[in-house]
């Protein structure tokens, strides 16, 4: 059986496995909706102005480097790139690490940050193409998001093989380092403007043109190196995914034969609850590495960008969505198979999840202080009394709503998930992907909605919306823990969560 | 061989009395009328095929799962009127896992030390881990644990406060012959202490060996109750073949 037939197997099956009609349904409806909203973008040239369309097409080569760059880090975030099951789902089949590479590759598009991405590039290159070839230009784009998605993926699975073992560590470590030494350094030099005006997303924009221009020469030149690039990262990919998961390993047994520190008892069984969850997110290796790199990236990135203070209200949202994806949408996965040993001992169920709000809230908050203070960093100028009030509000609001989201999520939607490897996520593709919307949407307009209470320069007016947004938020988690107290609900998510 | 809890011979002073519990699953019945006491002291081993209802049974004596209907009482407490006051006199070592994956043997104990109220449990906690050989792993996560070491632990969980009422669900499942007897051991001596034993296993003989009485469980309901030894040897596997098939 070849790799492609037992992508398709698996796809089949992990489709079966969306048991419910409506929500056949509705993936249905929103692929449909997915594309006619592609087919607005790459329309909207029509709608604006010369001038604003020259501005987009100078903002072309950025907006083709983000996408570069949000091509390899995530799937190094994800340790190699998404899985469709489980591995230990799979291990009776054989299946073949190019499976797992084209699996990966196939899921790569179920991910909010990388559709908005596309939806920039589908509407640039409509900007790039106004007036001359689009169906050219197109496919410069088309080869341009194929290669770096697979080479991404390529990188990903390269790296995931190094860390097998210790040396192989600690040349990622020190190359991690190196990058970030590097980012700083652009940081403080102010250099990042001058290195953008460089990008090499600079030659792919010139394909989009040639095309557009019927420019043949050098259209050809530049689609097919990216053409080329594109079958060297199929073919590098999947060797090297085939080298991380055949790779003798000591990561993981290293990891879990290792003792930890005894810590002391906890004064209350809350605080007990809390420590065991807690150590929880910490000691699980995907959920390690998703926090710091959410802690750090968007921090950095803004810092690099020396964001205006208006924006740096808008940014807590994006990154409270993204902790709340850490673990939060499906936040009774934390106890595994020992939900039912839990469920058995007296207490009061409510401490179970009051435990798991303070966790979620206390890595959703970290998250996003950590990234509004890095990112504020250089921010022109000092803020105004209503632009802080904003921030410290919006900040505060957005953590309430993603916690309280999260809870809701987790009490009505739980999933099993072992979270024991590195590539493992706490919910299937299909159901991250539709949480990330139900998270980065709302917490991006509240986000928006303080922006605009800071323009009002009215200092009082986001710190009396974000009371507001907070008397809400208790509302909505008194619910899910309302909620949570049913008997037939709880065992319900223990059932689920612990299923062997 | 039906069962009448009021006939048992485990009818005396139940510290578990279940009647008639049903558990439904959407359409399917897992648990249809089950009825049972367990008195102090004595010990019982659920026995029958899979998906027999043994450990849905299980989870509902353990507080875990509501039943649809029918009734629990440990130490006299109804699970529907204090399930808190229930289990608080109940051990209980589920059938799969059971374990926090990223949480110690040390926290395990330390978590349900806490839950359980316990004062001065680090004596006993140490000493439950050195007689099932896990006192070197107290430290490690469980998820590095190999199947065997999981049940160990479970074991220890469920003995740990010495319950009015030990449950243990396949406790023997890819266990080695050490920790099959630490588990011998530790449900006689609970046994001793007045603590009432319900054992669900596939293991014949070791049902037999651990429990003085089998109670045997198909399509979700008790058809025969014996005394276990009655299920040992040749004729007693025939006759277990002919109850359960």
């Amino acid at each position: 059986m070849t790799a492609w037939a037992q992508v398709r197997a698996l796809l089949g099956l992990r489709w079966q496995m969306v048991r419910s009609p409506s929500t056949r349904l509705v993936i249905r409806l929103a692929a449909l909706l997915l594309v006619y909203l592609l087919v607005l973008a790459a329309r909207s040239a029509g709608l604006y102005e010369k001038a604003a369309l020259e501005t987009a097409v100078k903002l072309a080569p950025q907006a083709f480097l983000g996408f570069g760059v949000l091509a390899v880090v995530a799937p190094l975030t994800a340790g190699g790139g998404n899985e469709l099951f489980p591995p230990d789902q799979l291990v009776a089949y054989p299946i073949r690490a190019r499976t797992h590479f084209l699996g990966g590759l196939l899921l790569a598009p179920v991910n909010l940050v990388w559709v908005l991405q596309i939806f920039a590039l589908v509407a640039e290159t409509a900007y790039l193409t106004a007036g001359g070839d689009a169906v050219l230009g197109a496919a410069t784009t088309m080869a341009f998001i194929l290669a770096l998605t697979v080479t991404g993926q390529a990188l990903a699975w390269t790296v995931a093989g190094l860390r097998q073992t210790r040396g192989g560590r600690r040349v990622v470590l020190g190359l991690g380092v190196a990058v970030l030494l590097a980012a700083l350094v652009v940081v403080r030099t102010d250099s990042l403007n001058t290195l953008l005006d460089h990008a090499p997303t600079r030659v792919v924009v010139d394909g989009v043109l040639a095309g557009a221009h019927e420019r043949w020469g050098e259209w050809a030149t530049i689609t097919s190196v990216l053409l080329v690039l594109l079958l060297a990262g199929l073919a590098v990919g999947a060797r090297a995914c085939n080298w991380a998961l055949r790779r003798p390993g000591d990561a993981g047994a290293v990891r879990e034969a290792r003792p930890v520190n005894r810590r002391p008892a906890q004064a209350s069984a809350l605080r007990e609850l809390i420590s065991v969850d807690r150590a929880s997110v910490w000691r699980a290796p995907a959920l390690r590495r998703g926090g710091l790199v959410l802690a750090v990236l968007p921090g950095v990135a803004a810092a690099g960008a020396a964001l205006p203070w208006e924006s740096i209200i808008v940014m807590p949202g994006l990154v409270a969505a993204g902790a709340g994806l850490l673990f939060g949408v499906n936040a009774f996965c934390l106890d595994g198979s020992g939900a039912v040993w839990l469920a058995s001992l007296p207490h009061d169920p409510g401490l179970v999840i009051r435990a798991k709000t303070v966790v979620l809230t206390e890595t959703v908050l970290a998250a996003v202080t950590v990234a509004a203070v890095a990112g504020s960093l250089r921010s022109p100028g000092s803020p105004t009394a209503a632009e802080l009030g904003a921030i410290v509000a919006g900040g505060l609001s957005c953590t309430a709503f993603v916690v309280c989201s999260c809870l809701s999520m987790s009490v009505r939607h739980p999933h099993k998930a072992d979270l024991r490897g590195p590539r493992d996520a706490v919910a299937p593709p299909g159901a991250l992907a539709l949480a990330s919307l139900q998270l980065a949407l709302p917490a991006g307009l509240i986000g928006l909605v303080f922006e605009g209470t800071a323009s009002s320069g009215v200092w009082w007016l986001p710190v009396i919306l974000g009371l507001l947004a907070l008397a809400g938020a208790g509302s909505w988690a008194r619910a899910s823990w309302a909620a949570y107290d049913n008997p037939g609900r709880r065992a319900g998510i223990v059932q689920v969560v612990a299923a062997g | 061989m039906p069962v009448d809890p009021a006939t048992s011979p485990t009818a005396l002073a139940p510290v578990m009395l279940a009647q008639d519990l049903v558990v439904d699953f959407g359409d399917v019945r897992a648990v249809s009328g089950f009825d049972l006491s367990v008195a102090a002291g004595a010990s019982v081993a659920l026995v029958g095929r899979n998906g027999a209802g043994k450990s849905t049974t299980m989870r509902v004596l353990a507080g875990v799962l509501p039943p649809t209907s029918g009734s629990v009482h440990v130490g006299g407490v109804d699970y529907a009127v204090d399930p808190g006051g229930a289990r608080a006199l109940v051990g209980y070592c589920p059938d799969v896992g059971g374990l926090i994956p990223r949480a110690t043997p040390w926290e395990h104990l330390q978590l349900a030390a806490s839950l359980r109220g316990l004062g001065s449990w680090e004596d006993r906690a140490r000493e439950l881990l050195d007689r099932f050989d896990l006192s070197a792993a107290a430290n490690r996560v469980t998820s590095g644990f190999s199947h065997g070491m999981g049940r160990r632990l479970s074991v220890v969980l469920a003995a740990f406060h010495r319950p009015a009422l030990m449950l243990l669900d396949e406790p023997f499942d890819g266990v080695d012959p050490l920790g099959v007897d630490a588990t011998l051991q530790v449900i006689q001596e609970l046994r001793d202490d007045g603590t009432a034993v319900l054992v669900s296993t596939h293991l014949l003989h070791l049902a037999v060996d651990a429990c003085e009485e089998a109670v045997v469980l198909r399509g979700g309901r008790v058809v025969a109750a014996a005394p276990a030894v009655d299920l040992s040897g040749d004729a007693g596997r025939d006759r277990y073949r002919s109850l359960i098939a």
